[in-house]
């Protein structure tokens, strides 16, 4: 009984605040009744340190009591699509009926008739050049690229890109996924170039930069992992802030993480929702969106260090409690943030897949 | 002189063992020591096992391995069943067919384990044959990628015995086909089964990909995911499992030796 | 004569049911003769329907799932039909990716049954106390599936930059491991790391084949006056060649299918073919699986070769070690 009446608490709050209501209490109510019926939800790709996915699932669960079931936590945004077509057929637990992928993904799912549309109650605070206009995708959160350093191995801390060039880093940098297929590392690249002078059209000097470092030896060609960051072997790394700042938490000490936003260069990446058009629990589906998108759950991944998609709106209603805005990496940082848009994310990546074992990895061939 | 010559040459020949032996020990060795220093360093500054108590510490540890272990005593079961007496029957009827059957149990080394998962899912997700939320479909991928070593496993081990002596003695003392097969073939293969039993064992733990897309709670997937985001667990975590499947494996070892003519080599004598 | 599989075997002249175990052909006698040409058709089929499991199973789990997939290497993204997929496949950074992992797998294969070889000897005819053996087949059995993430892992804590061997090298020995040169994250360094678990396979296959090296070869051999160079030059090498490079080519088949190691090691800046479909199939940026499909069909067609010799070569040792 006090889950509904705060649902319609919070039905009412959103109603304030938009213009127009996709639905009404009502409606919602039925949802929950119509979720709760289905009793599950599959998510996929979701680690649970990942803009405190963890907490958000737990929260969810217990409220609704729904069990939510959980596949492939280290999946690619890739492979979330790749298991919404393997299982078109299934509606076992190996379907996901929900997905959350690389802005990219989103017309690409469309395309391929993957997904099927809703747009949850907060739909009008959502930025209009982040989320398809049928409501097929829409933004959930973005993170700007930042440093990770391992402060117990390396005492001066780089700054920007062309720190990372100095010879006190010899061997000390890895990129934190191939960025031929990682979206986190195919960013980095695009975040050198624009401080090496590339724009959102051009990312050959991203692909020079890094041809540069892997001469000087500063590249390490491995995959930075949590683990070769705290044993020293990869102490620099870069990733999406909030999972620089959840490794630091979580390491507490040992070592001792700082996280550094570059000076310039800095480019923020966002990841889009989207229900699965073969989802065996469509209800639920639409249900974790709503939670996701209220209040509630854009302060989750708030904890998280992830930007909510809706933080300009709810930092003008004053939502943001004091204590986890102080928690995230300073809003000046992030006012040189990029977002590269869909096409440029294609043409950009697909540059970049292209030119990187010219460019960069030519040394590193068979003898 | 020729007495001198075998001392000397057993001499040099003892040497060059133990020389490779040595060093294949050190080359062994070595990663592991690594690994395992590296587990220890849990707690900043000292030698802990704080890693280890972690591990220990996660419920998830035992019921994905106890749930990996169910998955490879199923495995080994079927697998036995199906090519046990396929390699029989081939050793005895029908010798013609061994390059056949021998190429279909070489060919899951060459399917990527992804491309058999998706495979699998896209077939049995459709009625009449909808299986794929049934546990015996990952069991069913399983043997087939565990084909390769229990084929070769029982393969050697009827190869070191005399097949057809045996079963035309047993016949011609009055054997039935059960008698023969339960009485005479299988306890002469024994150490070759039980080889066939722990390699598959060690295939079926620490098994990723298919566990991972058909959405079972395995141990591979377990060790992926501590793998991703912490620093010393996964390094305790492979110290365990590597000496888990050792203990499984010796076990099987201090219990076949002693027996004549078998020898204490897996795959059996030749 | 020959049996001809359809039309059954000649009632008259040698060479009837050629298969039959224990049955002893006279020509004299025409009435065994004429039963057994009798039973002979009927029979043949019969034995392989003892078959039927293995096959089914093998067609129901293997084949028909990996068929299912593989056919999408002829589609393009929207479903229809083209070999613009395998046209790709003889794209100069794909042949080249081709030939990369051919050379690791290779070289791995050379390494690991070279000094696989060289163990199982010691623990075989080279006279090592007994205990030794049990100990190496056991390690064998362990070690032949410790490969991934944490085999990768285990490689970096020893020969990384920072790792423990290479540490200890510098600070006791005063050798610097990087400066000379070497570096773990290399075609050498990925090869030194698959070859823990080739060399440990390679034990295991070619052990039986060393227990079947006779002892009265060697005696007769140092009768007649043979040094050990030459016994293992003409007698030893010989008998033993086709089982060996049988062995090795299932570690090449191990090697050329293994991915997870390689991409831990070396984040994918080695070419493998296993990285490329993964790259197409779980990659974020490329993904083109109908890509990845024919890559994945272009490795069958490499393996299937690789087996083929294989199966050869096996036919032909096992004339030698009865």
């Amino acid at each position: 009984m006090k889950k509904s009446a705060f649902l319609v608490v919070i039905a009412l709050v959103l109603g304030a605040a938009a213009f127009a209501q996709s639905t009404s209490t009502k409606d919602m109510n039925a949802l929950i009744a119509a979720a709760k019926a289905e009793g599950q939800l599959t998510v996929i790709a979701l680690p649970h340190d990942w803009v405190n996915y963890g907490e958000m699932i737990q929260k969810f669960s217990d409220k609704y009591g729904i069990q939510v079931n959980e596949l492939n936590p280290n999946g690619s945004s890739a492979e979330e699509i790749e298991a919404i077509k393997a299982n078109k057929d299934n509606k076992g637990p190996q379907a996901p009926d929900v997905i959350d992928v690389g802005l990219k993904f989103g017309p690409e799912a469309v395309a391929a008739g993957l997904l099927s549309p809703y747009k949850v109650q907060t739909w009008n605070s959502i930025p209009n050049d982040v989320k398809d206009k049928e409501g097929y995708w829409y933004g959930d959160y973005y993170g700007a690229l930042a440093f990770e350093v391992n402060t117990d191995i390396i005492k001066n801390v780089p700054k920007s890109w062309a720190d990372l060039l100095k010879p006190e880093y010899k061997g000390k940098f890895a990129l934190s996924g191939d960025p031929r297929i990682s979206a986190q590392a195919y960013m980095t690249v695009i975040a050198a170039s624009l401080a090496n002078g590339g724009s959102l059209n051009n990312v050959g000097p991203g692909l020079q930069y890094f041809a540069k470092m892997n001469k000087s030896g500063n590249l390490v060609p491995l995959i930075a992992v949590t683990g070769t960051l705290a044993s020293g072997e990869t102490p620099i790394t870069i990733e999406w802030d909030y999972n620089a700042l959840a490794n630091r938490d979580k390491l507490a000490g040992n070592p001792n993480i700082a996280v550094v936003v570059p000076s310039s260069g800095v480019v923020a990446g966002i990841y889009i929702q989207g229900i699965s058009a073969y989802a065996p629990h469509p209800n639920a589906a639409r249900l974790w969106e709503e939670f996701l998108y209220s209040d509630e759950g854009q302060l989750i991944w708030l904890k998280g260090y992830g930007h909510p998609i809706r933080f300009n709106d709810l930092a003008k209603r004053n939502a943001v409690p004091a204590d986890l805005a102080a928690k995230l990496p300073p809003s000046s940082a992030y006012a040189k943030a990029v977002f590269p848009t869909l096409d440029q994310q294609g043409q950009l990546s697909k540059a970049i897949a292209e030119g990187w074992d010219k460019i960069v990895g030519a040394n590193i061939q068979a003898k | 002189m020729s007495n001198r010559k075998t001392r000397h040459g057993t001499g040099v020949r003892k040497a060059f063992s133990w020389l490779w032996m040595i060093i294949g020990l050190v080359y062994f060795f070595l990663p592991l020591a690594a690994t395992f220093l590296f587990s220890l360093k849990g707690k900043k500054g000292v030698l802990s096992f704080v890693a280890y108590q972690h591990v220990f510490a996660d419920p998830k540890f035992l019921k994905t391995f106890g749930f990996s272990l169910e998955m490879s005593i199923l495995t080994v079961i079927i697998g036995l069943a199906l090519i046990v007496p396929t390699a029989i029957w081939i050793h005895l009827k029908l010798p013609k067919a061994k390059p056949v059957i021998e190429f279909f149990t070489l060919l899951p080394f060459v399917i990527p384990p992804i491309i058999l998962a998706f495979g699998l899912i896209r077939i049995y997700s459709r009625p009449p044959f909808a299986i794929v939320s049934s546990p015996l479909l990952l069991v069913a991928g399983y043997v087939i990628i565990a084909f390769p070593y229990i084929y070769k496993s029982v393969d050697a081990g009827l190869r070191a015995m005399d097949l057809r002596g045996l079963t035309e003695a047993a016949q011609s003392l009055g054997a039935g086909w059960l008698t023969l097969l339960f009485q005479v073939i299988l306890p002469n293969l024994r150490t070759a089964l039980l080889s066939a039993l722990f390699l598959t064992f060690a295939i079926v733990i620490g098994e990723l990909t298919l566990a991972v897309l058909l959405a079972w709670p395995a141990f591979g997937p377990y060790m992926a995911l501590m793998g991703r985001n912490l620093a010393y667990e996964p390094a305790a975590l492979a110290i365990l499992s590597f000496g888990m499947t050792w203990g499984a494996i010796g076990l099987i070892q201090a219990v076949s030796r002693g027996r004549p003519g078998q020898g204490s080599n897996l795959g059996g004598t030749h | 004569m020959t049996a001809h599989p359809e039309r059954g075997v000649p009632a008259t002249g040698p060479g009837a049911a050629p298969e039959r175990p224990g049955v002893v052909q006279t020509p004299d006698d025409p009435g065994p003769r004429g039963a057994i040409a009798k039973r002979a058709p009927r029979k043949w089929p019969l034995a392989w329907l003892g078959l039927v499991p293995f096959l089914l199973f093998v067609f129901a789990f293997m084949l028909l799932p990996t068929f299912s997939i593989v056919t999408g290497s002829f589609e393009d993204g929207k479903g229809n039909f083209t070999m613009d997929n395998f046209v790709h496949l003889f794209r100069p950074d794909i042949l080249d990716s081709y030939l990369i992992t051919i050379k690791v797998s290779g070289a791995t294969a050379l390494l690991g049954g070279l000094l696989g070889f060289l163990i199982a000897y010691a623990i075989t005819l080279g006279g090592l106390p007994k205990p030794f053996r049990s100990f190496m087949a056991t390690f064998s059995g362990v070690a032949s599936n410790f490969a991934g993430v944490p085999l990768a892992f285990a490689f970096i804590s020893t020969l990384g930059r920072v790792g423990f061997v290479t540490v200890l090298l510098r600070t006791v020995f005063g050798i610097d491991l990087y400066g000379a040169g070497f570096n773990l994250y290399s075609f050498w360094g990925l090869s030194l790391t698959y070859t823990y678990f080739q060399i440990p396979l390679m034990v295991l296959i070619i052990t039986p084949a060393l227990d079947g090296m006779k002892k009265e070869w060697r005696e007769a051999a140092e009768n007649l006056g043979a040094s050990p160079l030459q016994y293992w030059a003409r007698v030893g090498i010989p008998v033993l060649l086709p089982s060996l490079l049988a062995a090795l080519i299932l570690l090449f088949g191990n090697a050329f299918g293994a991915y997870a190691t390689a991409y831990a090691l070396t984040g994918g800046l080695i070419n493998l073919v296993p990285i490329l479909i993964g790259a197409q199939i779980r990659g974020n940026v490329l993904h083109d699986s109908q890509l990845g499909y024919a890559l994945a069909f272009g490795m069958v067609i490499v393996m299937t070769i690789s087996i083929l010799a294989y199966s050869w070569l096996q036919r032909l040792s096992s004339r030698w070690v009865k």
